[in-house]
Formats: structure tokens, sequence, C-alpha cells
């Protein structure tokens, strides 16, 4: 270790030889690439005959991802203002409702609100189906809702994974919250703005900022854990579309294997985009104003 | 809701727990294992290093656990069914079961996971440190080992808690691929007796609050603790 006083010297140029290794890693990159290329292309009638349900089974993931994000929003921000109310009950009815949450795996979750929950209310005579239907037949008269099947299937897994994902959500718009100076929230109290004002005005937007790097990061899980529907059945997205066609090709085993990959492949076109998004949101939000 | 079928179902329920703690145990210290290696390969100079690992991570990270998981128990089976065939052994396959690809699994997920903590804890450890080792003699090793990590080990305790708890999580998926831990035992008896589920449910949440709770207080208060000595 010669002269590494500085930023500048510690960082040493790589030595020749091991370069070499550098171009060997690119030339690998691009061999890898074709050889992946080439394992797709040997199942190509397989690509040409599911890639339709394939793709709409990944709408529908998208579909479960964005309106379960949306309904997780309001649980969250019910859930933070539960946090930070005053009212004591309040607190420790959202205190309850993150620590559960947070504390139990969300197939738990899920296998509680697709079998045990759905169960309990049809016993009661609770029916989305049947409300879903009616709702819709009031807007339009030929109305248009999937089978009953499918649509209590995706409506109580839309349910668990809001309830789920609104948990986490409630910690993150808390910390939002918790994050703006309290010399905010005095100058605007002496300014002679009333309580809700503050909220509104001052210190939800400044909480913003801070809340969207890791709503990002938390949509790209639930894209990733929406696949845990296909446990719970009757929802047909990305997953459970790969294990049907898996197991239907179950006696040859490579081709059993190409779905698992190919299901993979898709879920990872979806969520790397998303992954570069929040990284890019994340540094966008670092910077100051 | 019947709940005497609670103290016939907890002796099942127990062993399930039992099997998750395993699963964690044995899974989490595979995948600090991995993950240091990831990181290290992923700070190093050369492109050949950082490239493997960076996709690597990328790639783990941008796919859900429960494809990771099938493709592993089928990948690995196929592959080496393939290869046993190929060389005309013993079926290799039947080494994989719900254990081992569950184990693979889990300890290949969370190395991704785990690289970003390590690297984030040795990116937390500033820069002067360093400088300052290499100004009193010190090599690159001996500033590795004796100025850097006993810096970024006390950092990096809290985020390791947290994913093992996250861990301890994932591991109820590990029942899709028939690994018999708490949520298999669940399922199995959620089956049995489908008309009236919900006590289960509810004694496996319990149970895995017990394993969570403790966990992530020990984690809570450890940084505040840290918190209190920086």
């Amino acid at each position: 270790m010669e002269q590494t006083f500085t930023k500048s010297n510690t960082r040493r140029k790589p030595r020749g030889w091991l370069v070499i290794l550098d171009y060997v890693f690119y030339v690998a990159i691009v061999a890898a690439l074709g050889a992946f290329s080439y394992y797709l292309f040997q199942f190509r009638d397989s690509i040409v005959l599911f890639f339709p349900t394939f793709l709409q089974g990944a709408g529908l993931t998208i579909f479960l991802s964005v309106s379960s994000m949306i309904l997780a929003t309001i649980f969250g921000f019910v859930g933070a203002l539960g946090r930070l109310s005053r009212f004591a009950p309040f607190r420790i009815i959202a205190a309850i409702y993150v620590e559960v949450i947070r504390g139990t795996p969300i197939l738990v979750q899920l296998f509680a609100w697709g079998f045990g929950v759905r169960a309990l209310l049809e016993q009661v005579g609770f029916d989305p189906y049947t409300i879903a239907y009616n709702f819709m037949t009031l807007l339009q008269n030929n109305s248009i809702v999937p089978s009953p099947f499918v649509f209590d299937a995706v409506f109580y897994g839309i349910v668990g994974l809001s309830f789920n994902y609104g948990a986490y959500l409630t910690e993150v718009f808390r910390t939002g919250i918790e994050s703006v100076p309290i010399g905010q929230t005095e100058a605007a109290l002496s300014l002679g703005l009333n309580s809700r004002q503050i909220m509104r005005k001052i210190v939800l937007p400044q909480a913003f900022r801070i809340t969207i790097p890791p709503f990002a990061n938390y949509f790209i899980t639930l894209v990733q854990d929406s696949a845990l529907l296909s446990t719970i059945g009757g929802v047909l997205e990305l997953q459970q579309l790969t294990n049907a066609a898996a197991t239907a090709n179950a006696s040859n085993a490579n081709l059993q294997l190409f779905f698992y990959v190919f299901g993979a492949l898709m879920f990872f076109c979806i969520c790397y985009p998303l992954a570069i998004l929040a990284r890019y949101l994340e540094s966008r939000y670092a910077r100051a104003y | 809701m019947d709940f005497s079928i609670i103290p016939q179902a907890l002796p099942e329920f127990l062993h399930g727990a039992l099997n998750t703690i395993i699963y964690c145990v044995v899974s989490f210290p595979l995948a600090l294992l991995l993950g240091l290696i990831l990181a290290l390969m992923g700070s190093s100079r050369f492109i050949w290093l950082r490239g493997p690992a960076r996709i690597y991570i990328e790639v783990i990270r941008s796919t859900p656990f429960i494809a990771q998981i099938f493709l592993i128990y089928f990948g690995l089976s196929t592959i080496l069914f393939n290869i046993s065939n190929h060389f005309g052994s013993a079926n290799l396959a039947v080494y994989v079961n719900g254990w081992t690809a569950g184990i693979a699994a889990l300890a290949i997920n969370y190395s991704a996971y785990e690289a970003e903590v390590f690297r984030a804890g040795f990116l937390s450890v500033e820069r002067g440190q360093t400088e300052a080792a290499f100004s009193l003699g010190l090599n690159s090793q001996q500033n590795f080992f004796r100025i850097v990590l006993p810096q970024a080990v006390p950092l990096m305790i809290p985020p390791f808690v947290n994913d093992l708890i996250y861990m301890l999580k994932d591991s109820a998926i590990v029942s899709v691929i028939a690994g018999l831990e708490l949520t298999a035992v669940l399922d199995t008896w959620r089956i049995r007796h489908g008309s009236d589920p919900i006590p289960l449910f509810i004694l496996a949440m319990v149970l895995y609050l017990l394993l969570s709770l403790p966990t992530s207080y020990f984690a809570r208060w450890y940084e505040r603790k840290l918190r209190a000595a920086l």
C-alpha cells in the first residue's frame, strides 16, 4: 500500500491481466443471453400457444396490484391518522392492527380471508358477487361482472392484500407525518391556521415527498405478493396461470420447468421497470427543494 | 366458531412452528454468507466481479418469492434428474424435497437483500476512517477487519433482525412445495375442518406473533440503544 493518503489514490487502477476478465465477462453476458434466447426458442410452440393467456394474467396481476394499492393507501391513511390520534382507543386499535398484520405472514392472512372470512360471511349471507351485480345493473343495463367464482376470489384477494399492505403503509405515512418538523406546525399555528388547515396545507404536502420512495418500493413488493393469490385459487393471475400450465404438462419435466421460467420472466418484465422507476424517484426526492 | 378444536390441533401446530424456526435458523446464516460474498463482489473494482453480483441481486429482487421457490424446486429436480440420466447414476432428484429446496430458496432469495444491507453498512462507515487507517500504515485487509467491520456490524444488526422476521413470515410460502411448517399444518387442518376454520387461523396467527413480536421488539430496543450510543 503505497501513497494511499488521498481519495483518488486509494482506488487504484486495475492491474493489466485482470482487465482481460472484464472482456470475458462481457462475452459471457452475451453468451448467456444467447443461450437463454435459445432455451426460449426451443419452446416456441408453447410460447405461441400460451402467450396471449399469460398476457391476460399479467393484466389481471397489474389490475389486482393497482386496485389493492389504492385500497391499501386508504387503509394506511386511516391507520396513520389513528396512530397519531389524541384519542387513546383509536391509537390502540391502530397499533394492534399494525402489530398483528406485520407480525403474521401474508400467506396466512390471504388464507384467512379467502377461506375463513369468506365462509363466515357466506353463513351470514354476505355475497360480494350479488352486491357487485346489483350495483353494476344499477349503473347500466347489461351488467358485466365476471362469474361468481372468479369475482369472489378476486374480491377477497384484493381485500386481503390491501389489508396487509395498509399496515405497512400506516407506518410509512406515520413516519412521513412525524418527520415534518414541529416548527412548521408552530409557525402555521402562529399564522392563525386551524388544525385541519395545518394538516392539509402544511404537514401533508411535506410528508408526501418523504413517503413517495417507500410507497413505490411497497408497490413493487405488492406486485410480487399478488402472486400469492394463486394459493387461494380462482384468481387467474400470472402465477396461477403458470402453475396451471406447468401442472398440466407435469409429464414432461423440461416443459414443466419452462413454464415456471416463463412465469418468472413475465414477473421480471413487470417488476424490473418498476424498480428502475422507484430508484429514479428515490434519487429525485432525495434532493432538496 | 368452535374453539374446542384448538387443544387437539395444538401439538401439530407447535411442531409446525418448530419446523418454521428450523427453516429460518438454517437459511439465515446461509443467506448472510452468500450476501456477504455478493456485497464484497459488488464493491469490487473489477466488472467481472461486480456485474454478476448486480445481475443476481436485480433478478432476485424483481421476481416473486413464490415463483423462485417453484423454479428452484422443479428446476433442481429436473436438472438433477437429467444429470443422473446422462451419467447413468442413481436418481439424484430424490434429494430435492420441501426441506432442501425450501432452505435453498430462502437462502438464495434473502442473500440478495442481505447483500444490500452489508453494502449499506460498509458505506455507512466514513471514508475518513479508512484514510486514517491507511495513514497509520494498516493494509487493506487490516483496515477492513479491524476498522470497517467492527464499526459496521452494530449498524447492520437491526436490519438483519428485521430481515429475519421477514424470513420467518416468508417461510410460510415454503408450504406450497410440501415444506412441513406451520402454514402447511394450518392448511391440512383447514381442509380437514373446512366448515369452521377461523379458530385454526387464529391459532396459527398467535403462534406466528409469538415468534415475530419478541424479535421485532428486540430489534427496536437495540436500535434505540444504538441511537443513544451514537
